[in-house]
């Protein structure tokens, strides 16, 4: 390479990117979460890793295939991989199998406090504290996504048709059906637990006020939503699938019924494929189909802030450290960008 | 879009008793040296040689996208999206169906998911068909008949237990539903891997290998909903917003009743070729390169369907013809 050109590639380096380090794996980053000061990312090589500033990765040898999901549980991570496996992982790479369901997936997991769930076929296994053998709750078809809300009270399963909201009372789970046609995936619960929002396999979100159940469509996007985020106080629920990241306000007693969503981050021809909430402020990290971020205040007219610049491969995972001091980016080719967020860090 | 890193996709269909799980077994147990992804049905067997077996439930969801028969398999978009995320690369992925199967879901999940459609594409359909027993599974079974007509590839299997002139009247009845699909005679579905895997049948060569007499001459049946086929050739270039109103239409409105349509078509004033396929009322086109040299330029269209008779087919693609 020349160096007029390598210096041009230097300039054209984000500050984060500068200051920051890259790491290049090999395989699609799947999922990061963080825990403590670490941010654990899965891979579809069936590896976890523990990312720390200032050093390099810590390597886990944890799935046979594809780490498909991972949330965090005390100061471990819970992973579902496509070979059948259910594990408890510490940071210092000690593995615990929960149970091997041996050809079927593990497609989905959650926990609360000393609770740990997963998904595999069309059932949900709930293992509590001090209990060996898991309840099980069964769903008509695949379930495609669980979230719990933040008091551990009930529990949202995704699925053809709707979603399922079992509630614990006296340690016995009860169903509420939400229904709308189509095939749900990824489901969350709004902070204040007054809504449940899916992503659908069609191009866009579906969201039930919880109390009466009534139905908000959010349409018009260009491509399938693969994730969200609750941003501010107001909240916001912010959505990635469009060439912005898409704003939708859920305050008052209405939420987004019969409003228009902000927009913010615009990547040009780009799509979001990767939104993260920036803890504790009003603005987002948006990541792109060409592996660029954004990161933009919920305000039209502030304009967004580079990350970091275009690597060629769709972001596949943002995750924030639990002091907001470190960002970790992953892409579907594997390269991990960890930096500080802030200069004098 | 042509993306040479999509990943060949074989779905296996076929009616119980045929010897799909003999093929099956065959693929994850011979020496091929490629490395397969197998999307079975409660099939209990692990695979050797690398191959990776992966249990499913046949889910079949309607889609909300405003098409009335658009019928996909849920559980193939969210398997297809997982396999892509692994590390190293898979050289094909085989969908086996249950017996019962209709294929069209899981043909139309490659037309519908932008996903799945990115990251895979649709290489062959392959069905395995009993000889001793296809012609009378076609009289009592819908399945049967839809399972051969939506095929690429058609096994003749068990032919050892079948008398020489019992093969050619069943080859005959097969080739009344579906006139281009290759069929393989087996005993045991012994044909090579190489003729079933990583085929690139979708890409639609072979329609122009069909004999046009055969299509047009024999198209007489019992009974109204017999599945029968229509071909038509055209030396004279079509004139190609003609044929995007006629085609369009005749799926939108026809839509239910054409299981499958294929073409290769030299429009006027376009130097590629265009090829479309089509699984009811979806449909993919796009140019695919220059015509072959010394190769004569005529459009040619295939259509397989129940009550073709009644869409006057040829008066409509006669009118396509640029003045």
């Amino acid at each position: 390479m020349n160096a007029d050109l390598e210096k041009l590639q230097e300039s054209n380096k984000t500050e984060l990117e500068r200051r920051g380090s890259i790491f290049n794996i090999g395989a699609p980053a799947t999922e990061a979460v963080t825990i403590s000061d670490q941010i654990a990312v899965g891979f579809g090589d069936g590896t976890v890793r523990f990312f720390q500033s200032g050093s390099d990765p810590k390597t886990v040898k944890a799935h046979k295939g594809v780490v498909l999901s991972m949330t965090n549980y005390e100061d471990h991570v819970l992973t579902g991989g496509d070979d059948g496996r259910f594990l408890k992982i510490s940071s210092d790479g000690n593995i615990e199998e929960i149970f091997n369901f041996g050809s079927k997936w593990v497609d989905c997991v959650a926990s609360h406090k000393d609770t740990k769930v997963c998904s595999s076929g069309k059932t949900v296994y709930i293992w509590t504290k001090n209990k060996d053998k898991p309840q099980t709750l069964e769903h008509q078809s695949t379930v495609a996504g669980l979230a719990f809300d933040n008091k551990g009270k009930r529990l949202a399963v995704s699925r053809y048709g709707g979603v399922t909201v079992w509630k614990l009372n006296n340690n016995k789970w009860t169903a509420s059906n939400f229904t709308w046609k189509g095939s749900h995936g990824t489901v969350t619960f709004s902070p204040d637990t007054k809504y449940i929002v899916t992503a659908m396999q069609e191009n866009q979100i579906h969201g039930w006020r919880i109390n009466d159940k009534a139905d908000l469509a959010m349409r018009g996007y260009p491509s399938k939503i693969k994730s969200f985020t609750w941003v501010g106080d107001t909240p916001y629920l912010v959505t990635s699938g469009s060439s912005d990241a898409v704003c939708w306000p859920f305050d008052g007693k209405e939420g987004p019924m019969g409003r228009k969503p902000i927009v913010v981050a615009n990547g040009g021809k780009e799509l979001a494929t990767f939104v993260k909430a920036l803890n504790g402020e009003k603005a987002v990290f948006t990541g792109f189909t060409d592996g660029s971020v954004l990161l933009a205040e919920i305000d039209e007219s502030k304009k967004p802030i580079m990350i970091r610049s275009s690597t060629g491969s769709e972001v596949s995972t943002i995750a924030i450290s639990s002091d907001n001091s470190q960002i970790l980016i992953g892409d579907m080719k594997g390269s991990i960008l960890l930096s500080s967020l802030w200069a004098d860090n | 879009m042509e993306n040479t890193s999509q990943v060949p996709v074989t779905v296996l269909t076929g009616f119980l008793g045929a010897g799909k799980t003999t093929l099956l077994n065959r693929i994850l147990t011979e020496q091929h040296g490629r490395k397969y992804a197998v999307i079975v049905n409660e099939f209990g067997e692990q695979g050797i040689d690398n191959d990776l077996v992966v249990d499913a439930d046949e889910e079949v969801f309607e889609m909300n996208n405003g098409c009335i028969c658009c019928t996909v398999r849920g559980d193939l978009i969210r398997i297809l999206s997982g396999l892509m995320k692994r590390a190293d690369k898979l050289d094909a992925i085989i969908v086996e169906t249950t017996g019962l199967a209709d294929p069209a879901p899981v043909a139309q999940t490659f037309f519908v998911d932008q996903d799945v459609a990115d990251r895979t594409k649709l290489d062959a359909i392959v069905t395995v068909a009993d000889a001793v027993h296809l012609s009378s599974q076609l009289v009592d079974h819908h399945e049967a008949e839809e399972q051969i007509a939506f095929a690429d590839v058609i096994l003749l299997n068990k032919v050892e237990l079948v008398e020489d002139n019992d093969i050619v009247k069943v080859n005959d009845r097969i080739r009344k539903i579906n006139p281009f699909a290759k069929i393989i005679k087996t005993t045991r579905c012994d044909a090579p891997l190489d003729e079933i895997v990583g085929l690139n049948a979708f890409s639609l060569d072979r329609v122009l290998d069909i004999e046009p007499d055969f299509l047009e001459s024999d198209h007489d049946h019992e009974h109204d909903d017999d599945v029968t086929s229509l071909s038509f050739v055209s030396d004279t270039p079509l004139d190609m917003d003609k044929f995007q109103d006629w085609f369009g239409n005749l799926l939108r409105t026809k839509g239910q009743d054409i299981l499958r349509s294929k073409g290769i078509l030299n429009f006027k004033g376009e130097e590629e070729r265009y090829v479309f396929q089509g699984v009811h009322m979806l449909m993919d086109a796009s140019p695919m390169g220059p015509w072959p040299k010394g190769k004569d330029r005529s459009s040619r269209v295939v259509f397989i369907g129940r009550d073709l008779d009644n869409m006057n087919l040829k008066e409509g693609f006669e009118n396509c013809k640029s003045a």
